[in-house]
């Protein structure tokens, strides 16, 4: 079954920048975990002191109980998808692969089922320098599954996807996850690290927070966004009867922006209310916290660091917000998120 | 180790980059015979100034071009080491083999033998300019020499024969004194070459200070003190060359296999250096 075991790993940058600081953290076999953090939170450094690229100042992290560097055939044990990793622009797909399969021991019947794998199979014999991106990305992914470890790392995978790359992913990623390990255990470790919330939410069943170096978060991403909020809005041309008719059932709501808020109801509450008063409704919108408020709330609020995705157009307030958690609308009519 | 080291072969096979320092090797080797051949003075042209066509001093001067091999040895060992963080393709070569102090010594090796091969071109491509010199045949009757006008072709066609076989075995014997040294001299620039690789991690800057040094400094170093200048890895490179050529002097040269551990000694040293701080430092 494999391992990951981080204990007080620290990596400090020169005499000023401490990008990691004594953080703790176990892999989580079966699922997708989200190394999630603004930029700078020390998410790459973390990774790449786990792949043995970066010597940490103090602290280890181990894989399987050993440190990468020792492992005796570290690409069985852990395939790494890396943003500064590269290639030459003059080899074909197919020999680059040959060249780390060789230095891996692995044979060379691996590198056309990874190409295959990952959908690569018809542009092997091209070179790597008119590559797209998102090619480049999964090329990259057909690497780090050469050896086919039971550990998956990917720094930023979604950069450079398109829309349609990404969901590919993100089921290869659930799938390759929940298969079992040779030794039948509970299942695999993929790691993905990512500052596109809303991807992530799709994909990761963990999440690991950082920021400044710090672990501020871990834990099943469900649990973590049960215990936040979540309100249902309602407009109506009735709002006043409607808001009589909640505190009348001891739901908490009021009249704001033209729309009726009722904190901490789910739909199933409130819409029953609403036929037996024979209330008309032109819209209800159901929202709960999602894991992009959670994080800033995480991370305190820190927005302006981000960098911005569509997915920080900032429904929730601007990047001055005072209230950084202020819950931003997930759903439309009812259905349940 | 071997795979490694097969990794090497692989990755150098299938960038056009080794092969475009090839074709440099022999365009040079061409270019610079042809005209160290035909140019109105020989390169080393005794008191008059003038080398006989065909003298074994001649072939001295078309085959003097050859060494310059190990300028290209010493780019390819640079590129060897310099291409991978240049490309970013150490991440991938540090995540299969993360023992960095094997990496760097599968590289040494390929460097050398890279070098060496470099070295064999070069000394190839010789020995095809020297055949195609004697078999165009400047004393025969079809020469630009005119030194046999006037001649019937019987007589003419005796001569070019004779002089045919005395100039294959004057080319010969000039070729073979230093065959040895400049293959075994080139592949030790390469192992140079990968040493300030290895130091520098820069592509551009380890190839730079590598040239500057052999072709600069090396000179003017060896000029105001012989005494240090002999150590220094081109004239080290030279003395493995002239292990048996007798016609140049080389009061300041070290004995060949001093020349080759020296030669040695900068490539490991270099490279040892290099592992332990350039190398050994952080991928990000």
């Amino acid at each position: 079954m494999p391992t990951i075991e981080a204990r007080g790993l620290t990596k400090r940058f020169g005499a000023h920048l401490l990008a990691v600081d004594h953080l703790d953290f176990d892999g989580i076999p079966g699922g997708v975990t989200g190394f999630l953090g603004p930029n700078g939170a020390g998410k790459t450094t973390t990774l790449r002191m786990l792949l043995g690229l970066v010597t940490p100042t103090s602290g280890s992290v181990r894989i399987d109980g050993h440190n990468y560097r020792h492992l005796p055939q570290p690409m069985e044990r852990v395939g790494a998808v890396l943003e500064a990793s590269g290639f030459h622009p003059a080899r074909t797909a197919r020999n680059h692969l040959k060249i780390v399969a060789t230095m891996a021991g692995i044979p060379h019947s691996r590198v056309d089922e990874c190409l295959e794998l990952v959908g690569l199979s018809d542009s092997r014999d091209r070179r790597v320098g008119g590559f797209s991106m998102g090619m480049r990305q999964r090329l990259e992914l057909a690497r780090a599954l050469l050896g086919k470890p039971d550990i998956l790392i990917l720094d930023e995978p979604a950069n450079g996807l398109d829309p349609q790359g990404i969901a590919w992913l993100r089921d290869f990623l659930k799938f390759y996850a929940s298969q079992d390990v040779s030794s039948g255990a509970e299942g695999r470790i993929v790691i993905i690290s990512s500052h596109l919330l809303s991807e992530a939410q799709l994909i990761v069943d963990d999440v690991i927070v950082l920021t400044n170096g710090r672990l501020a978060a871990q834990g099943k991403l469900q649990d973590l966004l049960a215990g936040s909020k979540r309100a249902v809005n309602v407009k109506t041309p009735d709002a006043q009867r409607l808001v009589e008719a909640l505190h009348e059932a001891n739901l908490r709501a009021v009249l704001r922006h033209g729309y009726v808020v009722c904190d901490g109801c789910t739909p199933e509450q409130v819409a029953p209310i609403m036929v037996d008063k024979r209330i008309e409704v032109h819209e209800m919108v159901s929202s709960t916290e999602s894991l992009e408020s959670l994080f800033f709330s995480l991370t305190g609020g820190e927005r302006s660091q981000l960098t911005p995705g569509g997915n920080f157009s900032g429904e929730g307030g601007g990047p001055n917000d005072p209230v950084p958690a202020a819950p931003r609308p997930t759903t439309s009519m009812g259905s349940q998120s | 180790m071997m795979r490694l080291l097969r990794a090497e072969t692989r990755k150098l096979s299938t960038v056009w980059s080794t092969y475009v320092i090839a074709g440099i090797v022999v365009l040079i080797d061409v270019l610079a015979g042809v005209a160290f051949a035909f140019a109105p003075s020989g390169r080393h042209g005794g008191a008059a100034g003038i080398v006989p066509r065909g003298s074994l001093q001649w072939f001295g001067n078309v085959f003097s071009v050859l060494d310059t091999a190990r300028l290209l040895a010493l780019v390819l060992g640079a590129i060897i080491i310099t291409g991978e963080y240049r490309h970013k393709t150490v991440t991938p070569t540090f995540l299969a083999e993360p023992r960095r102090g094997r990496v760097i010594t599968s590289k040494l090796v390929a460097s050398f033998g890279g070098g060496l091969l470099l070295g064999l071109i070069t000394m190839l491509t010789g020995l095809v300019i020297g055949f195609v010199f004697v078999g165009v045949g400047f004393h025969s009757c079809v020469t630009f020499s005119g030194v046999n006008q006037g001649m019937s072709h019987a007589v003419c066609g005796l001569r070019q024969g004779v002089y045919y076989s005395a100039s294959v075995h004057t080319m010969l014997h000039d070729w073979w004194r230093i065959a040895p040294g400049v293959v075994l001299g080139t592949g030790l620039f390469g192992l140079y070459g990968l040493g300030l690789g290895a130091l520098l991690k820069n592509q551009v800057t380890a190839i730079v200070v590598g040239l500057i040094f052999t072709l600069v400094i090396e000179s003017i170093v060896g000029a105001i003190w012989p005494t240090i200048g002999e150590y220094l890895p081109g004239q080290a490179a030279t003395a493995l060359e002239n292990a048996a050529r007798s016609t140049v002097s080389n009061t300041s040269l070290l004995p060949w296999w001093g020349g080759a551990i020296m030669l040695v000694i900068y490539g490991v040293a270099l490279a040892a250096v290099g592992t332990l701080t350039t190398v050994r430092s952080d991928v990000t």
